[in-house]
């Protein structure tokens, strides 16, 4: 009977098991004085951090500043990314002119061009949205092009033979047959935003969670640093999740939409 | 006639391809670059932009002949490079063994796996600033974050590509007398190279970035130093040089990795 349980929740336990074990092995290499806490802190001095901040609405105030540049920089991507990837996916020539520009922004190291920004635009949010907007970019554009482009031949062809015009084909088919893709773009597009927020806050900023680790390390306070490293996985790992499964949705409304 | 029509189209545009001139889109592809280039330096000398905020092709192209010349470019290249090649040789040596232990066990897998998905999807360069406080200044912070960046596309693809090796080829392989030896290099390690090596391609980008984040951040000499050095004294010329030497080295190393991946999914035995 436990056997059965175990076997299957096996990747349920043993995921809790080893999440709980790096805990238990993170403050035991400290107590016992294997590793100097100065290094890594120990999880006991970072939850009662996490509660320190928490209480001074320092951590809220974080959140609330790398958010409000994340849901700036993502809007403005989807924005551009999903009108150039219409436009690129619909017209072929629109796809030509932008590819050389894409491929560019694609295999570039986008932070080389941080102090361009700075220049530009100053200390601040505007770089910061400008780095992460560009981050995202890429996915959100490619996804949206692909999912328009390789539109299902087969239904084209009987809305046109039925006498649809490019109009109906590109709001009946095209677009609702792209959205899996999209929002497939659109997760990996939320990952990369939130490292460009964190990354430009790390350069420079006066809040957010990433200049909050800067700002630590400088003071070399490592339990300090702890609390922001460990917000920011939560919140990459919790957001990544949130769009896993609107495109699971996504994906099932469409099969179920075909047959 | 909706049919005729379509065959008329495509006739014609086999014709066009057919010619002796250059693919439509390579033509616009062109068009629009040098657009951009010849906008980019008239813009300035029309008074549209601040020069000094732009720079201009012309001027780029001599601060480039000047940064080689006179600004110790192969003294920070060499720095920069050293860092890559030492954290991604490290995150190979240690990211395929552990790929091949998670896509082979599936106890490790599943002990692994939570863990490993979280820096897998987090940003690892929020660890910037304690790897610097850990290792110091120097090229090891950059080495390490380099690593962390690397390490985690191969795991995962090496993982991935594992697990979609044909089993009916291991069972195969098991009915004629195989060992575990055998089967590990005749099937899984051919079976997912191609796998592996679209880790490795996404490990380029990661430990490009990862070597201009860290240097931007905090260093004493590299690409990213020199990035930084010449955004803070507003040289937008030197500054895009070097920035166009990092895009131009990133996209040549994605390239070729891409090459090597088609070459090897066209090997691979159907």
């Amino acid at each position: 009977m436990m056997m059965d349980v175990f076997m299957r929740r096996q990747a349920l336990i043993l995921g809790t098991f080893s999440l709980v074990g790096i805990i238990v092995l993170w403050q035991v290499a400290v107590a016992s004085g294997a590793i100097n806490p100065f290094f890594i802190s120990t999880p006991a001095a970072v939850w009662e951090e996490f509660l320190v901040q928490l209480g001074d609405g320092s951590l809220l105030t974080n959140i609330a500043a790398s958010l409000y540049s994340f849901a700036l920089a993502l809007g403005l991507a989807v924005a551009v990314g999903i009108g150039l990837g219409i436009l690129a996916g619909w017209f072929r020539d629109a796809e030509a002119a932008l590819e050389p520009f894409i491929w560019f922004k694609y295999s570039a190291p986008t932070v080389a061009f941080y102090p361009l920004f700075i220049a530009w635009l100053g200390y601040g949010t505007p770089t910061i949205v400008a780095i992460a907007f560009l981050f995202a970019l890429t996915p959100i554009y490619a996804n949206t092009l692909s999912g328009i482009k390789n539109v299902d031949r087969d239904l084209k062809r009987v809305a046109t033979s039925f006498g649809g015009r490019p109009y109906d084909i590109f709001f009946r088919i095209a677009l609702p047959g792209s959205v899996p893709v999209i929002v497939a773009g659109l997760r990996l597009g939320v990952g990369r935003a939130l490292t460009g927020v964190v990354v430009a806050e790390l350069f420079g900023a006066n809040a957010g969670l990433g200049y909050s680790i800067a700002y630590y390390a400088q003071m070399l306070q490592t339990t300090q640093m702890m609390v922001s490293i460990v917000v920011i996985i939560l919140l990459g790992v919790a957001m990544t999740q949130a769009l896993s499964f609107v495109e699971k949705q996504t994906d099932a409304w469409r099969t179920s939409h075909d047959t | 006639m909706g049919m005729a029509v379509t065959s008329i189209r495509d006739a014609s545009r086999r014709n066009v391809l057919q010619g002796w001139y250059p693919k439509r889109s390579s033509m616009v592809s062109f068009l629009s670059v040098a657009a951009f280039f010849i906008l980019w330096q008239v813009a300035p000398e029309l008074g549209w932009v601040n020069g000094r905020f732009t720079s201009q092709p012309s001027q780029v192209f001599l601060a480039g002949i000047d940064v080689v010349l006179h600004d110790n470019f192969f003294y920070h290249a060499r720095i920069s490079l050293t860092e890559l090649a030492l954290g991604f040789a490290l995150a190979l040596a240690v990211s395929i063994p552990l790929g091949v232990l998670l896509g082979t066990s599936q106890t490790a897998r599943y002990l692994i796996d939570p863990p490993l998905m979280a820096l897998y999807i987090a940003p690892t360069l929020v660890l910037l600033p304690i790897l610097v406080v850990w290792l110091g200044i120097g090229m090891a912070s950059k080495v390490a974050i380099v690593f962390l960046g690397a390490l985690f596309p191969i795991v995962v693809n090496t993982m991935a590509g594992m697990r979609e090796v044909d089993s009916k080829l291991i069972r195969a392989a098991r009915s004629f007398g195989a060992s575990k030896f055998d089967i590990f290099i005749q099937i899984l390690i051919p079976g997912s190279l191609p796998s592996i090596l679209t880790g490795i391609r996404l490990a380029v980008g990661r430990a490009v970035l990862g070597v201009v984040v860290g240097e931007l951040f905090v260093s004493q000499a590299g690409i990213g130093h020199q990035l930084n050095t010449y955004g803070s004294s507003m040289r937008i010329d030197r500054l895009l040089v070097y920035a166009l030497v990092v895009s131009a080295f990133g996209y040549a190393l994605t390239a070729a990795v891409r090459a090597i991946e088609a070459h090897v999914r066209t090997w691979r035995p159907e």
